[in-house]
């Protein structure tokens, strides 16, 4: 069991400032990819300084009120995605990691996200946490933040969150859990939470909102402008650094960089032949994936799932209301669909497939998601059913690149690609005999 | 060789054919409804109180041949989702005529959605399960059951009363007060039951109507009374982790120097555990039995009390080692592996870790180790 591969929060600094310079200096890509790595490097770099600016580091996990905790001066680390940025600039750190969890006991078949986190808790290599926070609404995973607080003494919270979430009693309980949040991190970190600044980081968090939408009718464009080296910046502004003037700056130069390549006719690839909707989540697990399905195939991506908002996103009912705003915002927040019944997500999906003009989805099987491989065949259907939208299940582990070989992906995305183009749909969409 | 209980083969006998039984058959015949309910956050009394029958969806003792599910659920789900959807596409269970789930896990609420989008029922619903054990989760749980009420009295076109839900409580009190007598009897040094016949009495009572099922148990009581029935085996062992419904798996255990004398199942003690309230509103009453009355699971977040809930039944049974079987892709389980070893390791109780898939009969690997273990535990005793 090696160890010479595992990444800690410096290293990763140190490889994030060189993949933003690297991306300054390389031909052909779009100039927003050095901010988002730049962005990255910026919200490690804060979970690096936290102890010396005297700020409480929190370990949390999917739907979280970040503006709180932007508001109270808690760094959040968000533990999914660790792993995802790992992968961006050293996918050799999570096979270990993995490996190391496995030794602890853990199984192989719970979710990647976690045991990298248990991995690297066990060795050190986590980032210092003070406190857990996660809620239902991603999966039965978050079971690890109790357990691992358990095993490391670090104390956690749960935001519990009704199955059914938008009927009133829902949400009122949803809201009130937040509200149990903040007497937790109030008692935890003996400073109170002031409301004046949650409003400003509330707005912060809104105009993001704003401008992501935006920037998805920008991507909707046929052809897309969005290039693959920076498909996901928009989903990990949202889910990182909500909250914050640098997520909003950073997606605002990115919009204005799309409109400026619609404006000149710039697209992500000459010939865009496919349209592709990622209908779980993208492959985080080889970040060059998208890349070389623009290349090779001339399939771009146009959207995924994780970085969808419900409808319009209004959430600001009540301007006097920060905490009930917020309780709604994390109920529609990118990704939220996962925990709400199956049909729910596969509607969302439908409505993103027909707003993006996708000719194929790919679901991405995640080993260790036991939400995704009980919905799979109804958003399966429901894309065929509505849109004519076939898809391509890959099996695969979510951060795992040694799980599944390029190869055996590029195998069988050449019979995808090439069964869509010879569908009697795709000919119809292309307006091809 | 022990005896046989009349009592005990008349529940099998009524629960058999798995799942169509004698006693659904029955049931149906009188023109009697059949809810199926797939989790232990499903409140069997709101459905009996219905005047419907309240039947747990599972597998039984063979292993079921996966031929299309996974063509809807994909295999890196657990194999019990799995099993009971294929039974569904297999039509066996073409009896029922309502669905009843929980969010208990992942897997349970997506057996739900597929079952409601491919084979929707006449009547489904999905509850939510709290993952913490305090006052706001009752309050929401309550909220929850007392909208399930109001739907299944709108299917049944009868709003269920008051005093049907308080009798309901009566009958289901009545059986776990019955079964818990059973689980004290198996501390005796010699148990009157196996632990595979102990499961079989546990399946009867999710799989038959409620006051039948009781009259059995108490035949099934009296009968242990009058023979005074002891099962010489010298190895006591506890039986923890995710539902067996596969008696044989616990049969190949008992095959050795071993009888079991207590489990930790949801479909086993947690079952027959505990008292619903009779002194408050029969709602509210149910509601603080679920959330709060029963030995924590699993599930909840804070699994602290469940390693402690064994630990603390490995001292009342005088249990000499653990079986721990997971059924692979359970979530819950896998999480709380490392800890439970630790404590278990602490009060000195070896753990043999088993994962299986779901309904298979224990197969010659598991034989091997199972008496790697039994002989590990001798030799622990001499």
């Amino acid at each position: 069991m090696g160890t010479d591969n595992l990444i800690t929060p410096e290293g990763l600094a140190a490889r994030l400032k060189m993949a933003a310079e690297a991306m300054r200096k390389k031909p052909g890509v779009m100039k927003s990819t050095a901010g988002y790595m730049e962005l990255l490097n910026k919200y490690v770099g804060r979970i690096i300084t936290a102890k010396e600016h005297g700020k409480f580091v929190v370990t949390h996990g999917t739907q979280q009120p970040l503006e709180i905790y932007e508001a109270m001066d808690i760094v959040g680390v968000f533990n999914e995605f660790w792993g995802v940025i790992s992968d961006v600039v050293m996918v050799e750190s999570v096979p270990e990691a993995l490996s190391i969890s496995a030794s602890t006991g853990t199984p192989n078949e719970v979710c990647s996200f976690f045991r990298n986190m248990d991995g690297l808790m066990h060795v050190g290599k986590w980032p210092h946490t003070d406190m857990f926070v996660y809620a239902t609404s991603s999966c039965d995973n978050v079971k690890a933040f109790h357990t691992l607080g358990r095993r490391y003494g670090i104390p956690d919270f749960g935001l519990e969150r009704p199955y059914y979430p938008f009927t009133p009693r829902a949400m009122e309980h949803w809201r009130n859990e937040h509200k149990r949040l903040i007497a937790f991190l109030e008692e935890k970190t003996g400073k109170k939470l002031d409301y004046d600044r949650l409003k400003e980081t509330v707005r912060l968090s809104y105009r993001l909102t704003e401008v992501a939408l935006e920037i998805d009718d920008l991507v909707a464009h046929v052809p897309t402008p969005m290039s693959a080296e920076c498909f996901g910046g928009v989903l990990l502004a949202l889910r990182l650094m909500c909250g914050t003037q640098e997520a909003v700056d950073f997606l605002e130069s990115l919009k204005a960089e799309l409109e400026e390549r619609i404006a000149n006719g710039v697209a992500a690839v000459n010939l865009e032949r496919f349209r592709v909707i990622w209908s779980s989540f993208t492959p985080f697990w080889d970040t060059g994936l998208m890349g070389f399905m623009q290349q090779k195939y001339g399939a771009v991506s146009v959207t995924e799932v994780l970085q969808l908002w419900r409808g319009q996103a209004n959430w600001i009912l009540d301007p006097d209301d920060p905490l009930g705003n917020l309780a709604y915002r994390t109920q529609l927040a990118p990704g939220n669909c996962q925990y709400s019944p199956s049909i729910d997500w596969a509607g969302q999906v439908v409505e993103q497939a027909r707003k993006f003009k996708a000719d194929g989805a790919i679901f991405n099987n995640n080993w260790g998601c036991k939400q995704a491989a009980g919905l799979s065949s109804i958003v399966r259907d429901e894309l065929l059913r509505h849109c004519n939208v076939p898809t391509l299940t890959l099996n695969v582990d979510v951060i795992d690149a040694t799980f599944t070989s390029r190869a055996e992906v590029e195998a069988q995305m050449d019979g995808f690609f090439e069964m869509i183009e010879s569908s009697k749909a795709y000919k119809e969409r292309r307006n091809l005999k | 060789m022990n005896t046989p209980f009349n009592a005990l083969n008349e529940m099998i006998r009524l629960a058999s054919p798995f799942p169509e039984s004698v006693a659904v058959k029955d049931w149906k015949a009188s023109g009697g409804k059949v809810i199926g309910w797939v989790n232990p956050y499903v409140p069997e009394e709101i459905i009996y109180a219905a005047g419907m029958l309240p039947f747990q969806v599972s597998g039984n003792n063979e292993p079921v041949q996966m031929q299309g599910a996974e063509a809807y659920i994909l295999s890196n789900t657990c194999s019990y989702i799995r099993t009971c959807w294929q039974l569904q596409l297999d039509g066996q269970y073409g009896f029922l005529d309502g669905l009843v789930s929980s969010s208990m896990c992942d897997q349970d609420k997506r057996l739900y959605s597929v079952w409601e989008y491919y084979k929707k029922l006449p009547y489904m619903d999905i509850l939510y399960a709290p993952r913490k054990r305090d006052e706001a989760a009752v309050q929401l749980y309550l909220a929850d059951i007392e909208d399930f009420r109001d739907r299944l009295s709108l299917y049944g076109m009868r709003r269920i009363p008051q005093p049907d839900l308080a009798d309901a409580i009566r009958v289901y009190n009545r059986g776990r007060e019955l079964m818990s007598r059973l689980y004290e009897l198996r501390k005796r040094d010699r148990p009157p039951v196996t632990g595979a016949e102990a499961l079989e009495v546990s399946k009867a009572a999710a799989r038959l109507p409620r006051d039948r099922f009781n009259e059995l148990m108490e035949q099934l009581l009296d009968e242990i009374k009058r023979t005074g029935r002891e099962i010489k085996k010298s190895r006591r062992v506890m039986v923890i982790g995710n539902d067996l419904h596969n008696a044989t798996q616990i049969e190949a255990l008992e095959s050795l120097d071993a009888v079991v004398v207590v489990d930790e199942m949801n479909c086993g003690i947690r079952y027959a555990w505990g008292q619903v309230e009779t002194q408050m509103p029969p709602m509210e009453a149910l509601a603080r039995y679920y959330i709060l009355g029963r030995p924590v699971d699993m599930h909840t977040w804070n699994s602290d009390g469940r390693l402690e809930f064994i630990g603390e039944m490995t001292q009342q049974y005088k249990v000499d080692g653990i079986v721990s079987e997971i059924v692979r892709f359970c979530t819950y389980n896998g999480w709380d592996k490392f800890d439970l070893k630790k404590q278990m390791d602490k009060r000195g109780i070896p753990i043999l870790e088993i994962d299986l898939e779901y309904g298979h009969p224990a197969g010659a690997q598991v034989e091997i180790r199972a008496e790697a273990f039994m002989e590990m535990l001798e030799s622990r005793a001499s």
